[in-house]
């Protein structure tokens, strides 16, 4: 039995979360500053042209009340082409300055985005691999996904929404203030309210939403899990119990929803209360100014005309403010990575002399008190290819990760042509590649997807990788070969297939030293010997070591190394290790080839 | 089953939730009724108490805008919970009946479409049909503030009143179509640009792939382009955008100013009075609300149809298998296959006596998935039997059957939670009993456990067998996940095990381990096990070779290794 202080990586990775950092409020500010200070003339522009618009729009109601006032006094009919024309001038004017600030706005907004989602995505790319796992696979993905569609979305709708409507609010404001002081004065009798409202809000609403969100992805992550797994439920007939974890959770989600509605509903409530305090005051106020005299019943009806007007762009302005406040968190995430330090380059990077890999007493710890790896040598010579077997658990993969450079060993030292794997330069580090059990298809065509190893590839070297690997066949019998579409949304690869992808990669990126973690383990008895092939092939003329879970990939190997609990316990060439009387290879060899010796 | 249209779907989803729609409709035009009145009392306000001094109206009148307030407040606070709730509550409905039907036991829902097609249409589209239900309330009070406005404005003036109410909604309409072009090419544009969106999840989620052959670089420069291209688009999309809300806006205001110049003229020559020009211009600015919100009312009517068509279809997927019968009596475990004829296999003859150890290896993986589709009544065969005991399977309930003869696929998934609930869930539900003395459940656990060499996952995992495993199990290795479903399907101890290629992703030695491990506990026990391992296969009593979708050969793994050549390279590579 497997001791219990060896552990396999990926439980290692769950037990220590240390997600990637967020971003403080003055870090986000000022990255917010540097997105938009080459945009300045583009954000004056923008302002000032929706300014204009909105206060031309804002004569409509003058106009109207011109108007009546012509009528009132019996002028003739004629006499109303003026204010009329004056109101057609100002409906197309404001129109197409509404138009044009909106687009100066969009160009202002989708170029700082595009440029933040530049950054972010350039940074994520080469943050280490061992940062990310980490924080755990879905923290990054959640910020490249939910975080950039929230602000986008912000930016895209809510801000120009939120502008149109703040300038709507303060310029009417501003009117309110032209007509009478002691008018505004009692309008703004509301803004208490609304502020408190504000706050109210914002602090029971974001707990809420964070809750709804969660519970939403749990409903869409049970109904995935039940319905992607409906054969496995079917065949334990546990049906009944995946019916009430859906219905449970779709119910959660539906409680907490209806709890955020609540919330919103109540505080409409209280921003309608506000909304009579400041009418209220407003016509009381007007009632007192006429009654001593101050102002005209014009000016008080203006007055109240204008604050009934505030309504809806006061109710846009104060119901978008949690989408932004939920933007600039999902900001505060991406500026997080966005803005992380680059790592030190080593002082005098070095080229490695040749192609061979040393791994010199390797000991390795996720975690201080669990070591995974004990003191583990291993000499690959340029050109020779050594195996790793061992029981799951062994640390293989550990080996295999450490050699790649996707941790840094707790002690001990790697190096690749007799350089460090730290003191390398950036082309000596492209020299070692690594293939894990994990296969990833890239959305988009079948060519798009091998560029990303050698992006200058013509169409024929792409086909040569691929008929290297023993992939020609199928990818020729692919709807559009080179040009199919796959990955997410597109024809859908085995996972035999996506493995040879993924060895056709490596052969496009040409690396000296391949390491291979379980590149076939997935693919069942029968994909996995077509895969053997296909890695004979992409390794020939490579460093390689490899993880070998078919020992047949062993015994083609130039050296096993046999670990155990963390430990080398064998090590030689395949008839050596098989020919060792009790040797634990030997065992194993037994053990795979069932009775064939016999 | 008759029928199920979408139509169907879409008004019983409705009916369950007639109380809360009729509630949220009456009350959303209390609140439609009160908002149209805000601007009507503060015309009386001015008229009767800033116009005449008298602080008695003044007060009489802010009480009666005081009142029109909680009103309008009041019924939408409550019309829009009640509309929410219906919409949730009707939209949860058909999530959990979409879910009954994908797991019904007859299958076909999961056949030919995508897992997550599926459950987009058990969150999405289920969504929408329950939208309905919160918007018709609004709807309906949409109408009624058009018929409010409508009679209001024909008692001011007939000519006015037609203007406004025909005007409207042609003003809209020619918006509408200025705007379509450039609200369809806009959506293409968006699209384009979600795509873009939907790269970079996608880059970062093949981080490890992009790391390990080091195409961080040409990633980078790759989104770069696309980011770029998504630029264009969007800019292009929000330009339109903007030219179609700026002419929405100039419509708008040109058709206030005809309606001023004929209501002025009007007013002028004395046919109506100020007040009711000043009610008309009012009511041509109210009415483009009720008008737009019953826009967007039919625009989620429509999609709503479109979603509970969706919905009809999975709900009346026809079923991948039949049968209803139950299987008589305790169940020996002895399996016969008849010409079976179904995906490759062709004609296939297998007889698996009771309690025998029997492994199958096919030469095309093609045909072993076929067997197994079959033999776990995932389909039905095009031709030819499956017999337990003699009973043709095809009319038996195929829960019964699963009860009887568990088949644990190649591919099974693990579930989220505790690695026991997975293994298993309910210790104490009934279940077929097992001919042993003394087999309690937890000591069927732990011998389940030991046999799978899964007792070795368990020990690794922080928590033992109370340990969380994530979705899917996707915390723990291929090999570790493997051995938990076989440790599921033998802890379920049934009467008849079909394994299917349960250590694919296991080093040998564990293998090895599993192997002898199984075989001992499932002594005296039907199993069939269809792999191409010979850790297993050395295992069987017997062993069948299928080539060609038929049995050639058949006899113990040494005989088969030793006399067949096409035997030794199924298994030997």
């Amino acid at each position: 039995m497997t001791a219990p202080s060896v552990t396999v990586p990926q439980n290692a990775v769950t037990e220590r979360r240390e997600l990637l950092p967020v971003a403080g409020g003055r870090e986000t500010l000022r990255a917010l500053r540097a997105l938009l200070r080459p945009r300045r003339g583009l954000a004056g522009a923008g302002l000032l042209v929706l300014t204009t618009a909105t206060a031309i729009g804002l004569t409509v109601a003058p106009l109207l009340g011109h108007l009546v006032d012509l009528v009132s006094q019996g002028r003739p009919a004629g006499a109303l082409t003026t204010p009329v024309v004056a109101l057609a001038v100002v409906a197309v004017v404001s129109g197409a300055l509404t138009a044009y600030g909106l687009t100066l706005v969009a160009r202002l907004g989708e170029g700082a985005l595009a440029e933040l989602r530049e950054r972010f995505l350039d940074r994520a790319l080469r943050l280490p691999l061992g940062r990310v796992e980490r924080a755990g696979s879905g923290d990054l993905t959640s910020r490249a996904g939910n975080d950039l569609s929230a602000v986008a979305s912000v930016v895209r709708s809510g801000l120009p929404e939120l502008g149109r409507s703040l300038l709507a609010i303060v310029l009417t404001l501003a009117g309110l203030g032209v007509l009478d002081w002691r008018l505004l004065l009692a309008a703004l009798l509301a803004v208490p309210v609304q502020l408190h409202t504000v706050r109210w809000y914002a602090g029971r609403a974001l707990p809420v939403y964070a809750r709804q969100r969660v519970a939403v992805g749990a409903q869409q992550q049970q109904l995935l899990e039940t319905i992607g797994g409906a054969a496995t439920v079917r065949a334990l007939r546990r049906r009944e119990r995946h019916l009430d974890l859906v219905s449970g959770r779709s119910q959660e989600a539906v409680e907490l929803t209806m709890r955020g509605v609540n919330l919103v509903t109540r505080f409409y409530a209280r921003l309608n209360l506000a909304e009579f305090i400041g009418l209220g005051a407003v016509l009381v106020t007007g009632f007192l100014l006429v009654r001593a005299g101050e102002v005209s019943i014009g000016t008080a009806t203006a007055a109240a005309l204008y604050f009934h007007h505030l309504f809806t762009p006061i109710n846009t302005a104060l119901g978008l403010i949690d989408d932004v406040q939920a933007a600039y968190a999902a900001l505060a995430r991406l500026v997080g990575v966005a803005e992380l330090p680059e790592p030190a380059a080593p002082p005098a990077p070095r080229s490695p002399a040749d192609a061979s890999l040393h791994a010199d007493g390797v000991t390795h710890a996720y975690d201080a008190d669990r070591p995974v790896l004990h003191d583990v040598s291993v000499a690959v010579p340029a050109g020779r290819r050594v195996a790793l077997v061992g029981a799951s658990g062994a640390g293989k993969s550990t080996l295999a990760g450490l050699v790649a450079g996707v941790h840094e060993p707790t002690a001990g030292r790697i190096r690749v042509g007799g350089v460090g794997l730290g003191d390398l330069d950036p082309a000596g580090r492209r020299a070692v590649a690594l293939i894990t059990q994990e296969v990833h298809v890239f959305a988009g065509t079948l060519a798009e997807d091998l560029r990303l190893a050698e992006p200058a590839a013509a169409d024929e070297q792409l086909l040569a990788a691929l008929d290297k690997v023993g992939a020609a066949e199928w990818v020729q019998a692919l709807p559009d070969g080179l040009s199919t579409v796959v990955g997410e949304g597109g024809h859908r690869l085995t996972a035999a297939q996506a493995q040879q992808l993924a060895l056709a990669r490596l052969v496009l990126a040409d690396p000296a030293v391949a390491v291979l973690d379980e590149a076939t383990a997935e693919a069942g008895s029968a994909g996995a010997r077509v895969l053997e092939a296909s890695v004979a092939a992409a390794l020939d003329g490579r460093t390689g070591l490899l993880v070998a879970h078919r020992l047949t990939q062993a015994a083609l190997a130039d050296q096993v190394v046999v670990l155990e609990g963390g430990r080398i316990v064998e090590s030689g060439t395949h008839d050596e290790l098989r020919a060792a009387p009790g040797g634990r290879y030997a065992e194993l060899w037994r053990a795979w080839s069932g009775r064939r010796s016999g | 089953m008759s029928q199920l249209t979408g139509g169907r779907v879409l008004r019983r989803a409705l009916r369950e939730q007639a109380g809360r729609i009729t509630g949220s409709a009456v009350l959303s035009t209390g609140h439609q009724a009160g908002e149209a009145l805000v601007p009507v009392v503060i015309g009386v306000v001015v008229d009767r108490a800033v116009g005449t001094g008298s602080p008695e109206s003044l007060l009489l009148w802010i009480g009666v805008l005081a009142a029109v307030f909680v009103t309008l407040s009041f019924s939408f606070r409550f019309g829009a919970r009640l509309g929410e709730r219906a919409a949730e509550q009707a939209g949860h409905r058909l999530r959990v009946r979409v879910t009954e039907r994908v797991l019904d036991p007859r299958g076909g829902a999961d056949t030919g479409r995508l897992p997550g097609a599926l459950a987009s249409i058990a969150t999405g589209d289920a969504g929408r049909v329950g939208m309905v239900a919160l918007v018709l309330p609004l709807g309906v009070a949409a109408i009624a503030g058009l018929a409010v406005g409508a009679i209001a404005l024909l008692r001011v003036s007939l000519p006015l009143g037609l203007l406004v109410l025909l005007g409207t909604p042609l003003m809209m309409l020619l918006a509408h179509l200025l705007g379509r072009p450039l609200q369809r090419r806009s959506e293409e544009e968006q699209e384009r640009a979600a795509h873009a969106a939907g790269l970079a999840a996608d880059l970062v989620g093949g981080l490890r792939v992009l790391k390990g052959i080091g195409a961080e670089r040409a990633a980078a420069d790759r989104y770069r382009l696309s980011s770029r291209a998504a630029l264009t688009a969007t800019l292009h999309a929000a330009g339109a955008k903007a030219r179609h809300d700026g002419t929405l806006l100039a419509v708008n205001g040109l058709f206030l100013a005809l309606v001023a110049l004929l209501g002025g003229r009007l007013a002028a020559d004395g046919d109506i009075s100020i007040g009711a020009l000043v009610a008309a211009v009012g009511m041509a600015q109210y009415l483009t609300g009720p008008l737009s919100l019953m826009v967007w009312v039919n625009g989620e009517l429509a999609q709503g149809r479109g979603s509970a068509g969706r919905i009809a279809e999975v709900l009346s997927s026809p079923p991948a298998v039949g049968g209803d019968a139950e299987l008589p009596g305790p169940v020996k475990g002895q399996v016969t296959v008849h010409g079976l004829t179904h995906a490759g296999l062709d004609g296939l003859d297998l007889d698996v006596p009771a309690g025998a150890f029997v492994g199958i290896v096919t030469t095309d993986p093609a045909h072993a998935d076929a067997l197994v589709a079959c033999l776990s009544r995932e389909r039905e065969p095009a031709r030819g039997t499956v017999t337990l005991d003699g009973l043709d399977l095809s009319g038996v309930d195929p829960d019964a059957v699963r009860a009887a003869l568990l088949v644990a696929a190649h591919d099974a998934d693990l579930f989220e939670g505790t690695l026991r609930a997975d293994i298993d869930p309910a210790p104490t539900e009934h279940r077929v009993p097992a001919p042993r003395d003394g087999a309690g459940d937890g000591g069927r656990l732990a011998r389940a456990l030991a046999a799978s060499a899964a007792d070795e996952v368990a020990a690794a995992l922080p928590g033992g067998l109370d340990g969380l495993v994530g979705e899917q199990g996707r915390t723990l290795s291929g090999g570790q996940r493997q051995r938990v479903a076989l440790a599921r399907a033998l802890a379920a101890d049934p009467p008849v095990l079909v394994l299917h290629e349960p250590t694919t992703a296991v080093d040998a030695v564990t293998e090895s381990r599993i192997a002898q491990g199984v075989r001992r506990l499932r002594e005296g026990r039907t199993t069939v096990v269809i792999t191409t391992s010979p850790a297993l296969l050395s295992t069987a009593d017997t062993v069948h070779l299928v080539d060609g979708g038929a049995v050639t050969a058949s006899g113990t793994h040494d005989q088969l290794v030793h006399e067949h050549a096409a035997y030794r390279a199924a298994v030997l590579a």
